[in-house]
């Protein structure tokens, strides 16, 4: 079933990314060792730890033995060592990635249910002053690159009128916990999430806008008039309805894009997220530490992709309907 | 009861419909039939108030005027008091909501039900429409045709409404699914006023109690759907009938001449028309009842007009009677078969009316006027015999054959009579180089002979032409073009034909109604279909049953 051939797609561009981590150092010129942890990683080293991470990586091993010990590692977690933060790799991302879920997400979240309404409301009422007004502020808004929106806005409310913090995603020591921590935790939040709500606000509701006018003569809308249906029943449950899926669609293949704006907006604004982390990997050379949050990143994409994909059946029948059909075919 | 007056829709400043006025009773359906672009549509959906043009005039439901109404308020009555089965093409259901769920909207949209028990109501009303329940949980793309349509019906019915209008709810179906639909719509709306938008005559005429016939815009003819059928009296509507394919008219397909012409000032069917006069082009018609038989037509002339009307025609030979009491009413445009064996009156008839054998009794009346001086008579009527050479001077050349005429009536220049021959010449299909117009009559074959005869009663532009037998000296083939031939004629000129003939067949396939004649007497007549499928007189029943058939049956 369409499930199950989902799975089996993903599981293999699962193995075949996880696998490039393997292949790639090993395809550059000189020493595997050098182009995994970098000329700079080795001047800070013992020729201990050395020779550890050598025999960890079975690195003195024919390639076979290589690669079955690049795969158990992986399998345990060990993404390997950070010596930037003297700690393994994975629970350094462990500390970060939740700052970063939180953001995206809620940027995710917030970002397409305003949108969708924004764009609903605008596309049904084609040509009214509020079509017309937020057409155009939104066009002009999504056009303005998010870590630019988000410099103005830390220029505003953090510096020029002090209302929010100027980053960081609780303030330090502050000895807070429960309704106190979750208020600071959100005052930190609003700012970022502006800027990302702001600019996945524009795409979100320009698509949105686009697809419910490209449904505006559709003749089930006119059935759905006929029947006696209200406007806004009209908006929601028949064109808003139809239009979902094409939105996701879109949705799906922008997160890559939601991924990019996140890195720079917690640079921009020093939240502990993966942006964060991987601006700090990468003035450090910290290979391995550069090497996990890419994996991590990549693994969201997919996984983010196959709901989408499963998604798909369940907003339109006709995909799940050809799909048994074709398999019972078969 | 659904009562629309004067309504007319504007896109624009185009206007759709103009001055629509009908009504529909309870327990009725009206037809409204014709051709696509002829505003139809646009009809059905500005008594919902679904059309974006600008509607004026009235429209009143129960004595509540519709248009001018919020559209709040249309809405509370939209699908709840006046219901509509839009056309079903492309996604006219919600491609990804189910059947039973789409009807069942269309109650929790009004009434403050249980989404439970307005699937329970819409499930009885999809089984009541013939839809089993195993198919009420299907998405649309998985249902034909013919269960999307009852689907759209149950849709339009679930809450019972007191007025449905249906927009070509048979279009797209395969013959037996339309014929199921007709019969459920027939049975489900007989308590209920209806408005069917179609431009299927069957389907119409299989539904409806009355029809009226829409055409750019203006209803131009409305009546008992059957009477209206059977003896249309608007030269549009009789275009539209002779244009459909019917299993009860045996007369080939003829087409409409010339094309829709938007907004045409007077009547709108006058560029089309084959009997305007003057007023045509400059008034439009009413749409005038014409008398207790519940019938309408919107003409200047009354509807299509006779051209001869015959009443009382006697003629004896030595006292023994040839022709007795005949009456004959024959229309413009028509094609009036007169059948009945050889010495049964037929070519008496013919003679008598184009008086070369003066009548004893009785009156010949054309187009309302009687005692036409003779050579104004000529140019009104012409005949066309059986045997050519009978008609064709051997000292005279085709072009001084088809010529004659002219020179005899003083028409025109020599040189416009030159120009009136050849383009005559081209009508009938004649060749109309030198050596062609300066052969003789024995020069040429049998069907060209009476190709030029047909010239010859044409170029004096007649209405009507009395064909006696003129096919009989030919073969098949030759009869076949000179028959195709006058039925072109007519299509464009309007010809009234009084075809005169031994051969039933020929008849059939040429005439629009028929006349038997016995031994100088009407023994039958009536449409063509109804006298060839159902003969009521013995005599008529023994013609036909002596034609021998080609293909055994
Ligand atoms: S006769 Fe005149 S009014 Fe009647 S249909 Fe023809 S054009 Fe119209």
């Amino acid at each position: 079933m369409r499930i199950r051939r989902l799975t089996v797609d993903y599981g293999t561009a699962l193995l075949i990314l996880c696998s490039l981590g393997f292949i790639l150092p090993r395809l550059l010129p000189g020493d595997p060792f050098l182009a995994i942890y970098g000329e700079e990683a080795l001047l800070n080293m013992t020729p201990e730890t050395k020779a550890a991470i050598i025999s960890s990586l079975s690195l003195d091993k024919p390639l076979g033995e290589q690669f079955a010990a690049y795969w158990l590692a992986l399998l345990r977690g060990d993404l390997g060592w950070s010596y930037f933060f003297q700690a393994p790799v994975l629970s350094v991302i462990g500390a970060f990635l939740p700052w970063s879920l939180l953001l995206s997400g809620s940027a995710l979240v917030l970002s397409t249910l305003a949108g969708f309404i924004a764009g609903v409301e605008s596309g049904a009422r084609r040509g009214s002053r509020f079509d017309n007004f937020s057409f155009t502020g939104l066009m002009a808004l999504g056009g303005i690159p998010d870590f630019f929106i988000g410099a103005l806005l830390l220029l505003a409310f953090a510096v020029h009128w002090p209302l929010f913090p100027l980053g960081g995603a609780v303030t330090a020591y502050g000895g807070k916990s429960g309704w106190a921590l979750g208020a600071d935790v959100l005052r930190h939040l609003a700012l970022p999430l502006a800027s990302l709500f702001a600019v996945r606000l524009a795409s979100v509701y320009l698509l949105t806008r686009a697809t419910v006018v490209g449904l505006l003569g559709s003749p089930f809308i006119r059935t759905a008039r006929a029947k006696g249906c209200s406007a806004a029943a009209i908006r929601y449950r028949h064109i808003g309805r139809a239009a979902l899926l094409p939105i996701a669609t879109t949705a799906g293949l922008h997160l890559a894009h939601l991924f990019a704006g996140v890195l720079m907006v917690e640079i921009l604004f020093g939240y502990p997220g993966m942006g964060a982390l991987f601006g700090k990997a990468l003035s450090a050379r910290d290979y391995p530490l550069l090497q996990g949050i890419l994996l991590v990143g990549t693994l969201t994409v997919l996984a983010t992709n196959f709901l989408v994909d499963s998604l798909y059946p369940i907003l339109d029948a006709r995909v799940r309907k050809t799909c048994t059909s074709a398999t019972k075919q078969q | 009861m659904l009562q629309i007056d004067k309504l007319s829709v504007l896109f624009g400043r185009q206007a759709v419909l103009k001055d629509i006025s009908l009504q529909v009773r309870p327990g009725e359906t009206l037809a409204v039939i014709g051709e696509s672009g002829a505003g139809k549509t646009t009809l059905a959906l500005s008594v919902l108030g679904l059309a974006s043009g600008a509607r004026t005039g009235s429209i009143l439901l129960d004595g509540r005027e519709l248009v001018g109404r919020g559209e709040e308020d249309l809405r509370t009555l939209r699908g709840r008091e006046l219901a509509i089965v839009l056309q079903s093409g492309g996604e006219v259901l919600h491609p990804l909501v189910t059947i039973l769920d789409q009807v069942a909207e269309a109650v929790t949209v009004h009434f403050p039900v249980s989404r439970d028990a307005a699937r329970a109501k819409a499930g009885r009303m999809l089984a009541d429409m013939g839809l089993r329940a195993g198919r009420q949980n299907e998405y649309p793309h998985r249902l034909s045709g013919g269960e999307r349509q009852r689907a759209l019906l149950a849709m339009a019915l679930v809450n019972n409404p007191r007025l449905v209008v249906l927009d070509e709810p048979t279009a797209a179906l395969d013959p037996r699914s339309k014929a199921e639909i007709c019969a459920l719509l027939k049975t489900r709306l007989a308590d209920k006023a209806a408005l069917l938008i179609t431009h299927d005559l069957g389907a119409a005429a299989a539904v409806a109690d009355r029809v009226a016939v829409l055409y750019a815009g203006r209803i131009l003819e409305s009546g008992p759907c059957r009477d209206v059928f059977a003896a249309p009296r608007h030269p549009y509507t009789r275009a539209l009938l002779r244009a459909y394919p019917d299993m009860g008219n045996p007369k080939d397909l003829q087409r409409i001449p010339g094309r829709t012409v938007r907004n045409a000032p007077g009547c709108p069917f006058h560029p089309r028309c084959t009997q305007k006069t003057a007023v045509c082009a400059e008034r439009v018609p009413e749409l005038k009842p014409g008398g207790a038989d519940g019938r309408a037509v919107a003409c200047h002339r009354g509807g299509i007009i006779p051209c001869l009307e015959v009443t009382g025609l006697g003629k004896s030979f030595d006292s023994t009677p040839v022709l007795t009491d005949i009456d004959i009413t024959l229309y413009e445009g028509e094609t009036l078969a007169l059948v009945g064996e050889s010495g049964s009156g037929k070519t008496t008839l013919a003679r008598t009316l184009m008086g070369l054998l003066p009548a004893d009794a009785g009156q010949v009346v054309l187009e309302g006027n009687t005692g036409i001086p003779r050579k104004q008579f000529y140019e009104y009527i012409q005949m066309v015999f059986q045997n050519p050479g009978e008609m064709l001077s051997h000292r005279l050349t085709v072009r001084e054959i088809v010529r004659e005429p002219l020179d005899v009536h003083g028409r025109g220049s020599a040189a416009e009579r030159e120009a009136l021959v050849l383009k005559t010449l081209a009508e009938v299909e004649l060749p109309a180089d030198e050596d062609f117009l300066g052969r003789y009559p024995h020069q040429i074959s049998g069907g060209e002979a009476q190709r030029v005869a047909v010239a010859r009663s044409l170029v004096l532009a007649p209405k009507i032409i009395i064909a006696d037998e003129v096919t009989s000296a030919l073969d098949a083939g030759a009869q076949a073009s000179v028959v195709r031939l006058l039925l072109e004629l007519q299509e464009r000129r309007g010809l009234a034909l009084l075809f005169i003939t031994h051969d039933l067949a020929l008849a059939r396939k040429v005439s629009d109604r028929v006349i038997v004649l016995q031994q100088g007497r009407i023994v039958e007549s009536g449409p063509s279909g109804q006298v060839f499928a159902a003969p009521r007189h013995a005599y008529t029943r023994a013609l036909l049953d002596a034609i021998p058939r080609v293909y055994g049956y």
